[in-house]
């Protein structure tokens, strides 16, 4: 049997323990065609080093677990293949825009209270009980929102969207793209509480339209889409606010 | 959450970007190439006679104005937004240099456009 | 126990990484020739109420090669410009339905670049005496 192809895969570590910042470190890794950048990852954790640090689950570009930079760019580790970067070498870093933990390992705990800002979650336009039995849809209706409900919080287009680089109070595309997954729903009646969030400067006020968001984004939702569809509405309630200064002055003192 | 102040900004830098993107390239093409290649060639195209008669139009002339306005207020707005990608602190001076200049250039436009009259 | 420090990474240079970062600044600078044409245009106003001598000295000066040649550039940035703004404003819009059909991005773009002809056609016969 011929020997197998190896391809040189340079890791981002970080271990704060011992370092006082970021380094690289090179591994060669034999590959076949099928390998994707986490099995590369996964190989060097089994058998060069068992001290890498990263995040993975399903292998499948579902769980979002495995977001990195792959040569720069935000990639999920497993939807990559090796081959395509042979015989590298192939940078792999963790992603940008966050803080570092571990290695690949980053903080994202900044999105999960950003996502629990937008009220992600059904608020039922109309009193239902579990008697009126399921609460039904038209296919129509739910093609509206269903782009937006693929996301699955992998955080690659935080890591390409400058804005929250520079500004990391920005809500962000992931969690724009899932508060406008529930104002679209036609099911839900929740769009005044989201306002806030979308009226915000750190709401979709905060995006300048880069759009590298959505070229990221492996489940095709378009964030950057969800974000600018609001700014039409929030500008018209901006508007609205001169004519009618009662209904705004109260939620502006909060 | 702060409620952003944004939205009249961007209205007017909509309207500006969208009128740039629509007219701006025929525009350009009319004034910076056939003006020039035509005159050349013996043929005067935007004459001052024919010109001054075009403006003087009370709509046109305030069309004219607003529009050179909306324009120069696009591209203060992005001119201030770049500046701060690109990492510079620009506060409250860089802002008003931006869009102060904007709203001086509409102001001569309009100046202009009424001494036409 | 305290928390571990975190290493956060800082974003001097962030243009430079990407390809699509790149194509973000070029999109946004050209509105910096679109204000230096509405700014000659500016010129041109004020110089045509200030009299015909005035005006001919601006209207001469387009044959100058400097002047043709930023002119040259401007309208090159009008058009890059005028390619990403109608491939941006479908996102702007909520999704829009004709007969019960989905408007897709691609119409609204032609409709965007129909209408671009039609204006720019109905004011160049304006400015060249097609139309009073």
């Amino acid at each position: 049997m011929s020997e197998p192809a190896k391809i040189t895969l340079e890791v981002q570590r970080y271990h704060p323990e011992q370092d006082s910042g970021p380094r690289w470190q090179r591994y060669t890794v034999p590959y076949t065609a099928e390998m994707s950048v986490l099995e590369g990852l996964q190989y060097i954790k089994d058998h060069l080093d068992g001290s890498l640090t990263f995040r993975w689950s399903c292998r499948m570009a579902i769980c979002g677990s495995c977001g990195c930079m792959i040569d720069g760019e935000p990639e999920l580790a497993c939807h990559v293949f090796l081959r395509d970067y042979a015989p590298g070498p192939v940078r792999v870093a963790a992603l940008d825009h966050f803080p570092i933990q571990r290695d690949l390992v980053i903080d994202h705990s900044d999105f999960l209270e950003k996502l629990e800002t937008v009220h992600s979650y059904l608020i039922p336009a109309e009193e239902r009980t579990p008697a009126d039995g399921t609460h039904r849809q038209t296919p129509q209706a739910m093609a509206d929102y269903y782009d937006y409900a693929q996301c699955i919080n992998c955080l690659l287009c935080y890591a390409a969207c400058p804005q929250y680089g520079w500004h990391p109070d920005f809500a962000g595309p992931a969690a724009l793209a899932l508060l406008q997954r529930y104002n679209l729903d036609d099911r839900d009646g929740g769009h005044r509480l989201r306002e806030r969030v979308i009226d915000a400067e750190q709401g979709v006020w905060g995006c300048t339209l880069v759009g590298y968001c959505s070229e990221v984004c492996p489940k095709g939702v378009d964030p950057a889409r969800a974000i600018n569809q609001n700014k039409a509405g929030s500008a018209a309630r901006y508007l609205l606010g001169w004519w009618r200064p009662g209904r705004r002055r109260g939620e502006d003192r909060e | 959450m702060k409620r952003s102040h944004e939205p009249p900004l961007w209205l007017l830098f909509g309207a500006g970007g969208l009128l740039a993107a629509l007219l701006g390239p025929a525009l350009i093409l009319l004034t910076g190439v056939v003006v020039p290649v035509a005159a050349e060639r013996g043929v005067e195209v935007l004459g001052y006679e024919a010109t001054r008669e075009l403006l003087a139009r009370p709509l046109v002339g305030v069309l004219l104005a607003l529009s050179l306005g909306v324009v120069l207020w696009h591209a203060a707005h992005r001119i201030y937004h770049t500046l701060r990608d690109l990492g510079m602190r620009a506060g409250q001076g860089v802002w008003w240099a931006c869009y102060g200049s904007a709203a001086i250039g509409t102001l001569v436009a309009i100046g202009a456009v009424i001494a036409l009259w | 126990m305290s928390r571990p420090p975190v290493y956060r990474p800082s974003m001097r240079g962030w243009w430079q990484r990407h390809p699509a970062y790149r194509r973000y600044l070029l999109r946004e600078g050209s509105s910096a020739l679109l204000a230096a044409y509405a700014l000659w245009l500016l010129a041109g106003l004020v110089s045509l109420a200030a009299g015909e001598a005035a005006y001919e000295r601006w209207r001469e000066l387009h044959g100058n090669p400097w002047v043709f040649g930023v002119h040259l550039a401007a309208l090159l940035a009008a058009l890059y410009h005028a390619v990403t703004w109608f491939r941006l404003l479908p996102l702007t819009l909520p999704a829009l339905r004709w007969g019960g059909r989905r408007i897709t991005d691609r119409t609204l773009v032609r409709g965007a670049w129909l209408t671009s002809v039609a204006l720019s056609v109905g004011v160049w016969l304006y400015l060249l005496g097609g139309v009073r």
